[in-house]
């Protein structure tokens, strides 16, 4: 008998390990993430919202696990893996996954979801197009001030121009939270430096890194120092066309100098999304006051937006971090408005 | 008995392959587990792969989980079995997978309050055709110029990427969403037959995988085909044309990727977005070389692949072990049955004549030694 027998060995080894105990029960609420396509360490959505589903479930003492996704036609499958094992909070992570949540939410009334970076539609009827119907009452898209965030990336941005000039480049224009963080971004930049100049361009597209260089690259030539990328894929376009240029980018949603590592040479500062915190805040709403619904947003008020630390800057401008900080204060307490 | 052994003899080398890469991930969850929260643990692997069991096989719901998700590798790797036969290497399943997936949504959309009956089928057929339309480019520019497939196919993969985000940017884009996207296919869905998810497509999948083996096997087209990939002289000598069924079965491939896109369109994902990855075009060559392009083992291939992506989020869950895991397992399938003499040696398996038809196919079509197969390129 020299010869290996591997099925009866798998076998014997499968019954052994049905031995070995389960894993991750433990007391309090079972909280579990289903990511966006892609991978967990992505230092981007999926990356920080895990780090905020852990910290809410340490907050309410809880349990946090999460699912990977790997393609778009797993997102259904990967909700109802967490539906079937009792889960209390099922957090989604990305607009993408956001039809597959309000189905599952509306199945699943028992259970809470949280949507990360999902506005809520719930269309009436077929010729609705304002969002009239019922958001479930157990289904809470967590969604963020950008004009607040992009007033604050404006500060950045009017503080270290040389030329008077800045530049912007949004995705496209009929998307309101793009054009609120650049809104957002032009006054912050004239808060600080009243006769700035903001160059605006829209590509129209989200998917185009070589319409975003193309973009950025006629700004520079107009003698912008600073652009703003606010376009998804497009803007990695931008943020390449200000490296080459050697001039400053600023980021978008997530610390880019974090994402993006081949171009962090010319990432000063990111417009932040702080989804750590928004997902934590969430989890813990859901402890404190039980079932969340509609649009929540993330704002000053709560420490959902903010400017990312600033790099490649040595030294930091005199007052830079203090306007940001006053400029933060002052949207908390409502007194200053960035659009 | 005999055609057990028989069979057995076909299947051992892929089935040695299968325990061989779960064995070496094995290794693989081990050292990784030293470097994460759980620390150190030798059993870890089974109790992964338990629950990995389980979440595919273990229930109702996962049993129709793993039947759904092998029903477009089903098609996927029809397709690429298909083109292998007639020894070309369609890689383009997952630019046909889109074009297939994209027109099936739009359609779709299109006859979202029509009734099932007219709406469904149409919606089918217009995958199915795009599919097909996107495989014949290749096989035109083969039969025609001898452009080589294994190019043409990678290049046509990213235009139909760009083209089709395009287009739901431009042209169909659905009012009412903060992101482009089509609108949701409605009652032009596949109709879920059991449970929650097992839909129209798997029985599709399943009844396309007998016919494509009654054509391979019991029609004329099928021994032209299958004649054209052992030796196209000896097929253009023997009367066929070699050029005629080369671009024949490029569409026929791109069809079958092409309803792979639909059914995965209209049984679970209901709308087009640019965001839509085509994974299932890089797994189906996995399964179709698995398969060893015959479509019954392209059917057990799909469903091995199928309850590894069925059964991953329980492992996710109970073990945290990652999903990445189960690309490390299928690419190291694949790895033992192109270095199948590992296998052999390993598992004694006797040494047969050269019986992996498909990956000498894979391995000539990239090295492009053989002329011959180019029909019309020398002209």
């Amino acid at each position: 008998m020299k010869r290996l027998n591997p099925l009866a060995l798998i076998s014997i080894l499968a019954i052994l390990s049905t031995s070995c105990g389960t894993l991750g029960i433990g007391g309090g609420l079972k909280i579990g993430m289903v990511t966006d396509i892609g991978q967990l360490e992505d230092k981007s959505f999926n990356e920080f919202s895990w780090k905020g589903v852990q910290d809410g479930a340490k907050a309410v003492g809880g349990t946090a696990q999460v699912i990977v996704t790997k393609d778009i036609a797993d997102y259904k499958q990967n909700i109802q893996q967490f539906v079937d094992q009792k889960y209390d909070v099922i957090v989604t992570v990305g607009f993408l996954i956001g039809t597959d949540t309000l189905a599952a939410a509306q199945a699943n009334p028992g259970i809470q979801f949280f949507g990360i970076d999902q506005f809520i539609c719930v269309p009436a009827d077929a010729n609705d197009k304002e969002c009239k119907g019922k958001v479930p009452d157990n289904y809470q898209g967590l969604v963020f001030n950008e004009a607040q965030a992009g007033y604050l990336a404006g500060i950045v941005a009017g503080t270290i121009t040389k030329s008077g000039k800045i530049g912007a480049v949004g995705g496209r224009s009929d998307v309101p939270p793009v054009v609120n963080y650049i809104k957002g971004y032009e006054n912050g930049a004239k808060s600080v430096k009243s006769n700035v100049q903001v160059l605006v361009n829209y590509t129209e597209d989200f998917n185009a890194p070589d319409k975003g260089e193309a973009s950025a690259k006629t700004m520079i030539s107009q003698g912008a120092d600073v652009v703003f990328q606010v376009a998804g894929l497009t803007g990695a376009g931008v943020l390449r066309a200000a490296c080459n240029a050697k001039v400053w980018g600023i980021g978008v949603d997530v610390d880019q100098y974090l994402s993006l590592p081949d171009l962090q040479s010319c990432i000063v500062t990111s417009a932040e999304k702080r989804l750590q915190n928004a997902a934590g805040e969430a989890i813990k709403r859901f402890k404190d006051k039980g079932k969340q619904s509609g649009n929540y947003t993330n704002d000053a008020t709560n420490a959902g937006i903010g400017a990312s630390p600033i790099r490649n800057l040595s030294p930091v401008p005199a007052g830079l971090e203090d306007k940001i900080k006053q400029a933060t204060e002052d949207m908390k307490s409502g007194k200053l408005k960035p659009v | 008995m005999t055609r057990l052994r028989a069979a057995w003899r076909v299947a051992s080398i892929p089935v040695y392959s299968i325990l061989l890469a779960l064995l070496v991930a094995a290794v693989v969850i081990i050292v990784s587990s030293t470097f994460t929260a759980t620390g150190f643990d030798p059993l870890l692997p089974l109790a992964a792969y338990l629950r990995l069991l389980i979440g595919a096989f273990g229930s109702p719901s996962g049993i129709s989980n793993t039947l759904v998700a092998a029903a477009p590798l089903m098609f996927g790797g029809l397709a690429v079995g298909l083109g292998l036969k007639a020894g070309l290497f369609n890689i383009g399943v997952a630019g046909q997978f889109l074009v297939g997936a994209f027109a099936s949504a739009v359609v779709g959309a299109s006859l979202a309050g029509a009734p099932m009956l007219v709406g469904m089928p149409l919606a089918v057929l217009a995958g199915a055709l795009a599919g097909a339309a996107y495989g014949f480019i290749p096989g035109f520019l083969k039969a025609r110029t001898g452009a080589h497939e294994v190019v043409t196919t990678i290049m046509l993969n990213n235009a139909a990427t760009l083209l089709l985000t395009w287009a739901v940017n431009d042209l169909v884009r659905a009012p009412g969403f903060t992101f482009p996207r089509t609108a949701a296919v409605g009652e032009s869905a596949l109709p879920v037959l059991i449970g929650r998810n097992l839909h129209l497509g798997v029985v599709l999948a399943v009844v396309a995988i007998f016919v494509v083996r009654w054509v391979l096997d019991r029609t004329t087209l099928g021994f032209e085909i299958r004649t054209v990939g052992l030796n196209p002289e000896a097929a253009r000598y023997a009367g066929m044309r070699p050029v005629f069924i080369t671009a024949l079965t490029m569409t026929l491939s791109g069809l079958l990727a092409g309803l792979a896109g639909s059914i995965q369109m209209l049984g679970v994902i209901g709308f087009y977005a640019p965001g839509i990855t085509a994974s299932v075009g890089f797994d189906s060559i996995a399964v179709a070389l698995l398969g060893r392009s015959d479509p019954i083992g392209i059917l057990f291939a799909a469903l091995l692949f199928g309850a590894f992506r069925a059964g991953a989020p329980l492992m996710q869950i109970e073990t945290s072990v990652p999903i990445e895991v189960i690309d490390i397992i299928q690419a190291l399938v694949i790895l033992f049955l192109a270095a199948d003499l590992i296998v052999r040696r390993l598992f004694r398996v006797r040494a047969a004549k050269p019986e992996i038809a498909e990956l000498q196919t894979v391995t000539k079509t990239w090295g492009g030694t053989t002329p011959s197969t180019t029909p019309g390129g020398g002209d």
